[in-house]
């Protein structure tokens, strides 16, 4: 069974994250991801969750919290967002490197200086070398599944999974949603046992020194472990589909797209709404345009892309993440795995919002219709 | 439940058939690993003093014996308590807490009612005897002379030792000014005898002599008798000018305490009372209680008196009136009466006179009780340098813990002497006093202090019931509960909660000295941590050399 209801995205977030049973929750509020915790925290008061609360007084400690627990054994849960993620930096790289699972979402927002409380991928973009799997939503129906299969995932791969969805724009507007019962969510997801974990009757050590080359060999074998990840949670993907008739893929092709056109857009979480809506209208303009998102940052899907973007002669790329004095961090991305490609397509990088900055169809018709003169080289800004 | 194939997964599944190759796991010990010869510093616990012990005149391990009440031990916290303190029903009730003022407790709420906690503890104790380490008997005598708390004191420290004690009391019964002097209303007599019964009969080493006056010139005598002598003769007699003297309708405050405390009619309606400090509060609120009507002249201002607030507090509530910087500057006997003239305090001099007439007043009876004195023949006596003296003979009208603490010091001296050996101490020297800088109040949480009550002035003046109610034992836990323990550690744990390379360990005998807390320095960095975060001031740094 599953239960239509109007939630908010941090709602939709915090039931995902009730229906997977999390033993331990340690987080700390900031905006705009402070109302997952808090709807959390009120299903812990009112025992609708069993779950361990642990307040603490920084990200730091929320993120090292949830490290101490999962070593333990229990399925954990913590969220966070800009600085707070960039605070949690030092132990995001560690996390991954103990081999131990983890869902975290992170509600996207820019990084000041200046000051700013918007939403922009900057903040998860910036933590894609940390090791962890990383996914990006563009509904709140979406965030709500992907973290049901996220756990999963990561407690097959022991690897942490972040799961994006962006601030303000999915975490504080309301969406019709379905919220599975616990009985279809029990029957997908099983309980995390924990294939090693902190034990003082069966002693292991975690994370002591490691001597170069054995340091080498683990993040050999961690490295190829990210590459089953990618079809493991497709595997998962797959399964979640099954049972709960939504499907979701490492690249998704929006239907609104003409396939036939041989320019396509992509764009990568909320986004891609506005997307869809732009495409629509150009094709009563007459104006071909495909669509796809990147739903999987990490494990890159370079093989699902190149296959998605077989014969296409232009890519435009909407970024909402800047690595500065090259352009859009998804244009980097895309660029490196389209250079396999016999026939190359011509890529533009389009800074389509940093900050929060209002993207509307028009904004993205508009830059379709000028497509011929933006740059194939440097970094398109409006 | 859903099934997924990993089987073509070869390192997803290697982790679930549990090969751990390629992760970051060992099951190698990492104790080899010696990080202990990273250090500089090392942790050492340094149990400390606690502001209120240091402030005791008798310096009771307060932190100590409330620890065992909070955890419902009162037969353990009365053997700490009794062990230092001899007495501590009458101290519960008549000290005026000198560790309540400096307990770390106030710089974060209130101080924890010590006092009261006493008190309870004490009355829990007036039907078991006094237990303890039986010392080898020994062939000495000692002398002491006075059945006062300082003589008790020092007998008890005595036989405690093994050493057999005479004591000399010119009195009808032990207990010195506590018995004589002391009101039933703030000492009940019952909870007096009842302690100093159940003591003497703890200690059969220790024999008590009444209606037994000793002559300063009985000493010599004495001396070739006993090992050793203590006096603590105290300062029974009350100061009286000596103008007034022979006055038939002047008294002193001691006599006149000691006949009510007696039980004995006290001739007159009318009484005006001459004084400031406990004595002159303690008569005139007696007298009350007797029916009398008294009022109390002081020559400086009510701030100066030098007694207890409480007790000031108590009085006008009661209705006694007190004159404030007034002097008796003259009195005439006029048959039956006895006339006073009140003048202004005027200073002169660094003294005070008395000044302008304020009015001339009728009573029956002056109370004087402006200081007090040794009695006569020990007043000019000479006396020989080998007699030690204890109590308030030796340092001065002071009070009864200061008493006790004397006792027992003469005892240690009196032991040292006979034994050739250094003074013995029962409470150690603490290494240092853990202040309020020392504790930290984040791993505490405001609580406030219990509340005894107080029996409603009406009814105080009544009769001499005891003001002040005890606690139950329910609240008696509750507050014990609220002391820091500063200084002490209470294997809490919180050390070894931060230790961030599991070098701590928590001793299961805790309360074994030393062995609180256990440092295993082969892995101890030397980080410090367990040091800044004790919240009880134990753990220190020091140079690991
Ligand atoms: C009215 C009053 C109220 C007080 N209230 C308090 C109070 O609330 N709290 C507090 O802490 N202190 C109080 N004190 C002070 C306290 O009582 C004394 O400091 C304490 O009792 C001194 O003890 P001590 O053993 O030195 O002397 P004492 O208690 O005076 O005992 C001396 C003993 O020696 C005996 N003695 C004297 N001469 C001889 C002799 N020649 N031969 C044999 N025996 C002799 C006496 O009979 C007496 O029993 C008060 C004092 C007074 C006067």
């Amino acid at each position: 069974m599953q239960q239509e209801a109007i939630l908010l995205g941090s709602e939709a977030v915090a039931h995902g994250v009730r229906l997977c049973r999390p033993e331990v929750i340690s987080a700390y509020p900031i905006t705009p991801q402070t109302h997952i915790i808090e709807t959390l925290s009120e299903m812990v008061d009112d025992g609708e969750l069993t779950s361990r609360f642990i307040k603490v007084e920084s990200e730091m400690s929320a993120i090292a919290a949830v490290l101490g627990a999962v070593s333990a054994g229990s399925r954990s849960f913590t969220a966070s967002s800009s600085q707070g993620l960039a605070m949690m930096h030092e132990l995001l790289h560690w996390y991954a490197g103990a081999r131990l699972p983890l869902v975290l979402v992170n509600a996207n927002r820019a990084l000041g200086a200046p000051w700013n409380i918007w939403s922009d991928q900057s903040d998860s973009f910036s933590q894609r070398d940390t090791g962890w799997l990383q996914i990006y939503c563009e509904t709140s129906q979406e965030a709500l599944d992907t973290i049901i299969i996220a756990y999963r995932a990561s407690e097959l791969l022991m690897l942490p999974i972040m799961v994006m969805i962006d601030g303000f724009i999915l975490s504080h507007t309301m969406e019709r949603l379905l919220v599975p019962d616990q009985e279809m969510v029990d029957d997908f997801l099983p309980p995390y046992q924990a294939p090693y974990k902190l034990d003082p009757d069966k002693p292991l050590t975690f994370g002591a020194a490691a001597q170069p080359d054995l340091f080498y060999e683990l993040k050999k074998t961690m490295s190829a472990t990210m590459l089953e990840a990618g079809p493991l949670l497709k595997e998962c993907e797959r399964s979640f589909a099954a049972i709960f008739d939504r499907a979701y893929e490492p690249v998704i092709h929006c239907p609104e797209g003409d396939e036939k056109a041989d320019t396509a857009l992509i764009c990568c979480g909320a986004t891609t709404g506005t997307a869809r809506e732009a495409v629509k209208r150009l094709r009563q303009e007459n104006i071909a345009i495909d669509l796809f998102k990147m739903r999987l940052l990490r494990p890159f899907p370079q093989t699902e892309l190149i296959a998605a973007l077989e014969g296409k002669k232009r890519i435009i790329i909407l970024n909402r993440a800047l690595s500065y004095g090259v352009g859009g961090t998804l244009s980097q991305e895309l660029r490196a795995a389209l250079y396999n490609l016999d026939r190359r397509p011509v890529i533009n990088d389009v800074i389509i919002s940093l900050g929060g900055r209002e993207v509307f169809p028009e904004t993205i018709m508009d830059i379709v219709k000028r497509r011929k003169e933006l740059s194939p080289t440097a970094s398109n800004w409006l | 439940m859903s099934t997924l194939e990993i089987a073509q997964f070869k390192h997803i599944s290697a982790i679930h058939n549990r090969d751990f190759n390629g992760l970051p796991i060992s099951s190698t010990s990492t104790a080899v690993n010696l990080t202990g010869s990273w250090k500089f510093f090392r942790p050492k616990m340094a149990e400390k003093g606690s502001p209120c012990q240091s402030a005791c005149p008798l310096r009771i391990p307060i932190a100590g014996y409330l620890r065992q009440l909070a955890e419902q031990n009162p037969a353990a916290a009365l053997e700490t308590l009794r062990e230092i303190n001899p007495l501590p029903a009458v101290t519960g009730r008549v000290c005026p807490h000198f560790c309540e003022a400096a307990c770390n407790r106030l710089e974060f709420d209130e101080a924890v009612k010590i006092g009261d906690l006493e008190r309870w503890l004490g009355d829990f104790g007036l039907d078991r005897p006094h237990r303890f380490a039986p010392a080898p008997e020994t062939d000495l005598k000692v002398a002491v002379v006075g059945a006062g708390p300082a003589g008790l004191a020092a007998a008890v420290f005595l036989a405690r030792r093994g050493v057999a004690v005479e004591i000399f009391e010119r009195g009808q019964e032990a207990g010195g000014l506590l018995a004589s002097a002391i009101p039933a209303y703030r000492l009940p007599r019952d909870i007096l005898r009842n302690e100093l019964d159940n003591l003497l009969s703890s200690y059969p080493a220790i024999t008590l002599h009444c209606d037994r006056n000793i002559d300063p010139g009985e000493l010599t005598a004495l001396a070739k008798e006993f090992a050793a002598i203590i006096l603590a003769t105290g300062l029974p007699e009350s100061i009286i000018p000596a103008a007034w003297q022979d006055n038939p309708r002047v008294i002193g405050a001691l006599k006149l305490l000691a006949t009510i405390n007696r039980g004995m009619e006290i001739e007159g309606d009318r009484f005006t009372v001459v004084g400031g400090g406990n004595a002159a509060l303690d008569a005139a609120r007696s007298l009350l209680r007797r029916g009398k009507k008294v009022e109390i002249v002081y020559r400086r201002t009510l701030a100066e008196m030098p007694a207890y607030e409480e007790e000031k507090e108590q009085a006008r509530a009661e209705g006694i009136t007190i004159h404030q910087e007034t002097v008796v500057g003259g009195l005439e006997n006029r048959g039956e009466n006895l006339q006073l003239t009140l003048c202004r305090a005027q200073k002169e001099n660094g003294g005070i006179v008395a000044g302008e007439v304020l009015r001339r007043e009728d009573c029956d009876i002056l109370v004087v009780a402006i200081g007090q004195q040794a009695a006569d023949g020990y007043l000019q006596a000479k006396l020989p340098e080998t007699i030690l003296r204890a109590g308030d003979f030796a340092h001065g009208a002071a009070t009864v813990a200061e008493a006790l603490a004397s006792g027992r010091k003469a005892a240690a001296q009196v032991w040292s002497r006979l034994n050739d050996c250094p003074v013995p101490s029962e409470t150690g020297e603490p290494l240092g006093i853990a202040d309020f800088t020392r504790v930290h109040p984040d791993y505490f949480h405001p609580r406030p202090a219990v509340r005894p009550n107080l029996l409603p002035a009406r009814e105080r003046r009544a009769g001499f019931a005891e003001i002040r109610t005890g606690l139950s034992p329910a609240e008696t836990c509750r507050e014990a509960e609220r002391c820091f323990s500063c200084g002490t550690c209470t294997t809490c744990g919180i050390c070894w909660f931060f230790c961030p390379e599991v070098a701590i360990a928590i001793a299961p005998d805790a309360g074994s000295d030393n062995g609180k807390v256990l440092f295993d320095y082969d892995h101890c960095k030397g980080c410090g941590q367990c040091a800044a975060i004790c919240p009880r001031g134990v753990i220190e740094m020091e140079e690991d050399l």
